[in-house]
């Protein structure tokens, strides 16, 4: 069986996917990243994230449509399936177990300023 | 569609096409098409270039790129079989393997730190952005073909530079040596009343924080230093005392007096590990009324810092600044009285020193700031060279000496169709695995001993595991290592004549065993030298250690931070510790015979010579009564301070400055000093180091006063522990809100000897590494050797062979060689400790009896190693060799 936890990477890119909806293929992945997290990355390493995280069965893809920047060729939109959904829920859901544990949040002592 | 002007780069399309996965290459195509032009748009169609390769680059991925290619191919095939036939190699001899593998890693490890720490070294002051523009001004004196540099200039150049050279964009002065607060103080908040003793203060004007770029964390540069009594605070000290507020705007005290409060104007990131100039706390010269900031043209006392123009000429500035000093300043220096201004037109100029030679100092600029040593980066170079270079020749003689094993191989590759080249990459790419997994096992023992290197060089250094040249290098050197220390074996075993290794004719090659012995030399050579440089550097170290001082270094301890307390309290303070039991001497003083102390230097002359010449240049002391006493120091002639002569205009001065005042009889002749202030010698104090033992005894001019910051004691005590007890609670009852603060004399002055401590122990580490890589490399040549001579033994002891007689003989050779190379490394050990120690005073003397034992360890330890294989070898039953037939 393939490993069925979620990376940091692979989190926010099934995310991004999620928030893209139709326009979720690489390129756009990558850019979104990019403005969202003010990090670099390459096309490649979402590609191969992307691909990991189809193998893994949390997306999956079809060829979507050819338009004329990308020189006429199609892409691979990317859609999030059942099982990537119920990943993200158990993450959150982790953290937000975490968070509750942290006596300082929880008195709402703690300050992010 | 419309017509695009710019297109990807084609060379780059075509690469991904033929490495990517068919089924992938549409859509990949098309994202970076599209990533191509949306580059265009929004930057440059150059950025959009680069960034295409860099996509295309990120692309080689195990997942995107084909398989087919590749497979089946005869190369690789071939490859995966030298890969397997290496690894076989490596198991069948296992301890033959490891010694081979674990020499290779000891060395690479060795020479990783050793280019870690040469990286650090040259990497001094190199990271601003206006690099080229950025200086250090200093003094430039030539005369008779040699040139001087030092950094100190006069306060008021400051405004003469800015208003009359336009090349120069900023000017800084600094205060960087004891003057005023610079250096340590006791500092708290305003609202606490715990006095904490703090380092790393100086002055500066407001302009140095944008001349070196200072990295502002709170506050600006242009502001931050832009107020009288404003004061700039490292990072690490705002969190310190300011974790849970804004530190601008809040005020420190230092040393407890209300008049020296200064308020934070800026927080600045800690200066980085790399920049020679260091500090927590910039304290501003702007608006200052008295002390660092005010002296005028009489005195030398500040470091400049200056930025240039962009495009100025660095050396069209210098003739500037020579021509405004001929205009400006040379009136200002004869009105204050400065004397040899003729000689001063001749051979006096300026000199700019770029900010990045500054800490290496090639200039040999003299100045009060920590140096690396140019000298030291270059003999670690050559050490970790050195050191890779005998792991490389281990290895080569491990391969061939070995060859005997792989010679049927060869014969029979010949054979079924191997051709020479063949053979040479089969080599060659088993000596590049043998080097890449010796360099893992390096990376792991690097990492291991890098805190116990950190602590020995005295840096703290770290892995640049993420660096993006880091990996690159490193497979750069795993390919060329293993290439260049494959090569001889490669075409060694190569060569070999198929028919004859076949029937066995051809023998272990005899004419290795010249290339052979000729590498064993080598080998123990550098190491003799290098037990030669740690014996030489320990035993200097020892000479200064044990040398006769002129003072008494064991016996004094220094209590500190006294300069919070006044003079009353100081004298009650002084009394009260006199009381504590095996305390003799006590004195309050500013001056101590080692590094660390205050310097007043003035020029000094007869009176009655006073404007016949430039006088000389000593050392001026202010101290009491006690202080000879205290330090165990002694008069040759005249009297001590007492009563009577406890004047100001009486001095004492060392034996050095009577003779460079060339009196008969020095006591009572008159002095003057270059702001006309007249002293009467009334003694001579015997000469004593108060410099570098390694230099001469300066002059010292000894004028009674009292002092403010270090309580001096000489204390005779069997259990000193018992002593700092008492002491400690004498302060507690005099001063609660300070810490007890002391120092031992004597370890401020091994301090001093830092650099020398630290290269005998580099030396010794390097040497014992030498010995090891040296002794691995005998021990697997004798282990073979043995094994060689395995049936001749046997047939010996037959015949009647003693067992020592045949240890002898197989010893002998190895010892030979030995030998050969303890004699080629005396002289040239000599000759480089002769240049290494220069031509410094103390010098300890290179005599035969260190280089005797030098060589007898060398000798000692190669027989040892060489007897472990060849004892076994005389005391194995003849039998056991004579039976395997």
């Amino acid at each position: 069986m393939k490993e069925t936890k979620l990376g940091e990477f692979e989190e926010v890119l099934l995310l991004l996917v999620g928030i893209l909806g139709e326009e979720a293929y690489s390129f756009k992945v990558a850019e979104e990243f990019e403005s969202q997290t003010k990090r670099e990355v390459s096309i490649g390493a979402v590609h191969s994230t992307l691909n990991r995280l189809e193998e893994k069965g949390f997306l999956e893809s079809e060829m979507g449509q050819a338009t004329a920047e990308r020189g006429g060729r199609r892409k691979r939109i990317y859609t999030i399936t059942a099982s990537g959904q119920r990943a993200l829920e158990t993450s959150r859901d982790f953290r937000v177990s975490l968070w509750s544990q942290f006596p300082a949040f929880a008195t709402g002592k703690v300050n992010f300023g | 569609m419309k017509k695009r002007r710019h297109i990807p780069p084609p060379l780059a399309e075509r690469l991904l096409q033929r490495v990517l996965r068919d089924d992938l290459a549409e859509e990949v195509l098309g994202d970076l098409e599209e990533k191509f032009y949306a580059t265009v748009e929004q930057k440059s169609a150059r950025k959009a270039k680069l960034n295409y390769w860099y996509q295309v680059v990120n692309y080689l991925r195990p997942f995107a790129i084909r398989k087919s290619r590749l497979k089946n191919s005869n190369t690789q095939a071939m490859l995966q079989h030298y890969i397997k036939i290496s690894w076989r190699s490596v198991s069948r001899q296992k301890a033959f393997s490891s010694i081979k593998i674990g020499g290779f890693a000891m060395g690479i490890a060795a020479c990783l730190l050793i280019a870690l720490f040469v990286r650090h070294e040259l990497s001094y002051d190199t990271f601003y952005q206006d690099q080229g523009a950025i200086y250090r001004m200093t003094n430039q004196w030539k005369e008779g073909g040699e040139v001087g540099r030092w950094t100190n200039l006069q306060g008021p150049l400051k405004t003469v530079i800015e208003e009359n050279v336009p090349e120069v964009d900023l000017v800084a002065r600094t205060v960087l040596w004891s003057w005023g607060n610079a250096g340590s103080n006791l500092v708290r908040k305003t609202e606490s009343n715990f006095n904490i003793d703090e380092d790393g203060f100086f002055y500066a004007d407001p302009e140095l924080l944008s001349i070196l770029e200072i990295k502002m964390v709170h506050g600006t540069r242009e502001d931050a230093l832009a107020e009288p009594n404003r004061m700039v605070i490292s990072q690490t000290i705002a969190d310190k005392y300011f974790s849970d507020e804004n530190p601008v705007g809040q005020q420190m005290v230092l040393n407890d007096n209300p008049e020296d409060t200064y308020t934070v104007g800026g927080v600045m990131e800690d200066f980085p590990l790399n920049s020679h100039l260091q500090g927590d706390f910039i304290l501003t010269l702007f608006g200052r009324k008295s002390g660092p900031g005010t002296s005028g043209w009489c005195c030398t006392n500040y470091v400049f810092y200056t930025k240039l123009k962009p495009g100025a000429d660095p050396g069209a500035t210098e003739q500037k600044l020579l021509q405004v000093r001929d205009t400006y300043v040379m009136d200002q220096l004869r009105t204050a009285g400065k004397a040899g201004l003729n000689e001063m037109q001749e051979h006096h100029s300026y000199y700019l020193q770029p900010i990045a030679d500054v800490y290496l100092n090639s200039a040999e600029v003299n100045d009060n700031s920590q140096h690396g040593s140019l000298d030291l980066v270059w003999i670690f170079g050559a050490i970790a060279g050195i050191i890779l270079l005998l792991a490389c020749v281990n290895f080569v003689n491990l391969s061939t000496a070995r060859s005997i094993q792989r010679a049927k191989e060869v014969g029979l590759r010949k054979v079924v169709g191997s051709v020479r080249s063949d053979l040479i990459v089969q080599y060659l790419s088993e000596s590049v695995v043998f080097c890449t997994i010796a360099i893992f096992l390096a990376l792991i023992m690097a990492t291991i001993a890098l805190p116990f290197f950190n602590s020995l060089a005295g840096k703290s250094l770290d892995m640049p595991w993420f660096e993006w040249w880091f990996a690159p290098s490193l497979l750069a050197l795993a390919l060329t290592i293993g290439i260049l220390s494959g090569l001889y074996p490669a075409i060694y075993l190569s060569k070999f004549n198929p028919s004859e290794v076949l029937r066995g004719v051809k023998g272990a090659g005899k004419n290795t065993s010249f290339m052979r012995s000729g590498m064993v030399v080598f080998q123990f050579a550098v190491t003799v030298i290098l037990i030669i440089s740690a014996i030489v550097c320990q035993e200097q170290f020892r000479l200064i250690m044990n040398k006769s001082l002129g003072y008494d270094k064991e016996q004094v301890i220094n209590i500190l931070g006294l300069n919070t307390l006044d003079s009353a309290k100081k004298v009650a303070l002084k009394n009260e510790i006199l009381s504590v039991p095996d305390v003799s001497f006590a004195t309050v003083s500013d001056f101590l015979p080692v590094d660390g102390g205050a310097t007043h230097n003035r020029n000094y002359w007869l009176a009655e010579e006073r404007l016949l010449n430039n006088g000389f240049e000593a050392a001026r002391w202010t101290v009491d009564e006690d202080y000879l006493d205290a330090f165990g120091m002694t008069l040759v002639e005249g009297q001590n301070f007492s009563g009577m002569t406890s004047d100001r205009f009486n001095i004492i001065i060392n034996e050095s400055m009577a003779k460079q005042l060339a009196l008969q009889e020095p006591v009572g002749a008159e002095v003057i000093d270059m702001f006309d202030e007249k002293y009467k010698v009334i003694g001579v104090v015997k000469d004593f180091y108060f410099e570098s033992v390694l230099g001469t005894v300066e002059p010292l001019a000894m004028v009674y006063g009292t002092g403010d910051e270090v309580l001096s004691l000489s204390v005779r005590s069997a259990d000193i522990k018992n002593t700092l007890t008492a002491l400690s609670a004498v302060w507690e009852g005099f001063v609660p809100n300070q810490s007890f603060k002391f120092a031992f004399l004597n370890q401020r002055f091994e301090q001093m000897y830092g650099a020398l401590t630290r290269a005998r122990t580099l030396f010794m580490t390097f040497a014992v590494l030498s010995i090891v890589i040296a002794c691995l490399g005998l021990f697997a040549l004798s282990a073979y050797m043995v094994e060689r001579r395995g049936k001749e033994v046997g047939i010996r002891k037959i015949l009647g062979a003693s067992v020592s007689g045949i240890a002898a003989l197989l010893a002998f050779d190895f010892m030979q060689l030995v030998l050969v190379a303890v004699f080629l490394a005396i002289p040239i050990g000599w000759l480089l400790m002769d240049a290494f120690l220069g031509d410094i005073n103390n010098r300890v003397e290179l005599s035969w009896g260190l280089f005797a034992i030098a060589g007898l360890s060398a000798i000692v330890i190669a027989l040892a190693t060489i007897s472990i294989e060849t004892l076994k070898a005389a005391l194995t039953n003849p039998v056991e060799k004579l039976r395997s037939e």
